[in-house]
């Protein structure tokens, strides 16, 4: 099963749309099940859910194979820190998706690191869905420590 | 909070206490230490802005930190400065999210921030007094 978040804050009808595009249209086999939050766009081809409870989304996140989403970090991090491979297509400020484009930059950064697969406009959705299966992110070692360890070593000679 | 609770071990041990700005926040960190709620604002909302600001100078007089970590943004800004004044040392954490630039709130606190990191090795070589330690995710 493949996990389609858009997050619940705001909608995006457009990723949403673009998905159900490439299934309806036959591009993609695999199984979706979509958090589509205020998104007003209701998919044809695969269940939904408005908002689910922390603790199923978790398990949605979990029990799949593969998200979808946007650029966002919350996004990018669960897909990192469950080691799922992840497509995200950048919200727009052209669309009154977001109020600035900072999504398209993240995105690239992340792209060009392996990390993650992008699609920077619904044509591009499909395609890049059916690489999705395939994709592995570059394994990756943590800094957590790293800069814990420079903060904490900081705040002792601080207060010291 | 996601990022900054990523180094918790950093102030393991200490007496710690946390400002965030909506109570859906605070859900998990009773395990960290205690935490007050000042609300969201932004640039445009002004009076909720000064309302804001008046809760964290209360609690920043309350507590007088010794030592102010944040990654932003409005509220956090505060929370440096506010603490900047009774002494504390400032300790500023941007935000992943930001790729090409430094974040508003980021680009005030840097002057006066004591430690301030960044998590894209360019923006350390952008500009002055900035930091590249490592990324949160």
């Amino acid at each position: 099963m493949i996990f389609l978040t858009v997050g619940t804050q705001f909608a995006f009808d457009r990723l949403v749309r673009a998905v159900d595009d490439a299934v309806g249209a036959g591009l993609f086999k695999q199984e979706i099940f979509a958090q589509i939050g205020e998104s007003e766009y209701r998919p044809r081809n695969f269940d939904f859910s408005r908002v689910l409870a922390k603790y199923d989304f978790d398990n949605y996140i979990d029990s799949s194979s593969g998200l979808i989403g946007h650029a966002g970090m919350g996004t990018i991090t669960a897909a990192m820190d469950h080691n799922k491979p992840l497509l995200v297509m950048p919200r727009l400020k052209k669309f009154g998706e977001v109020v600035n484009d900072h999504q398209v930059t993240i995105a690239m950064m992340f792209e060009k690191m392996g990390l993650l697969l992008a699609a920077y406009d619904a044509q591009q959705v499909a395609d890049r869905l059916e690489c999705l299966g395939a994709f592995c992110p570059v394994a990756r070692q943590s800094d957590c420590a790293r800069v814990a360890q420079r903060v904490r070593a900081f705040i002792a000679e601080s207060i010291a | 909070m996601t990022q900054l609770l990523k180094i918790a071990q950093s102030w393991s041990g200490g007496d710690v206490f946390f400002v965030t700005t909506s109570a859906a926040v605070t859900g998990g960190l009773d395990k960290h230490g205690r935490s007050y709620v000042v609300g969201e604002c932004n640039r445009r909302m002004l009076m909720k802005t000064a309302a804001v600001f008046l809760k964290c100078a209360r609690i920043v007089l309350r507590e007088r930190p010794r030592v102010v970590i944040s990654t932003g943004a409005a509220a956090g800004c505060m929370i440096c400065f506010l603490g900047k004044l009774i002494g504390a040392k400032v300790i500023w954490i941007d935000s992943i999210t930001n790729v090409e630039r430094l974040s508003l709130s980021g680009r005030m606190v840097r002057h006066i921030a004591d430690l301030f990191l960044v998590q894209w090795p360019e923006l350390a070589t952008k500009y002055k007094k900035v930091e590249f330690a490592g990324t949160l995710i």
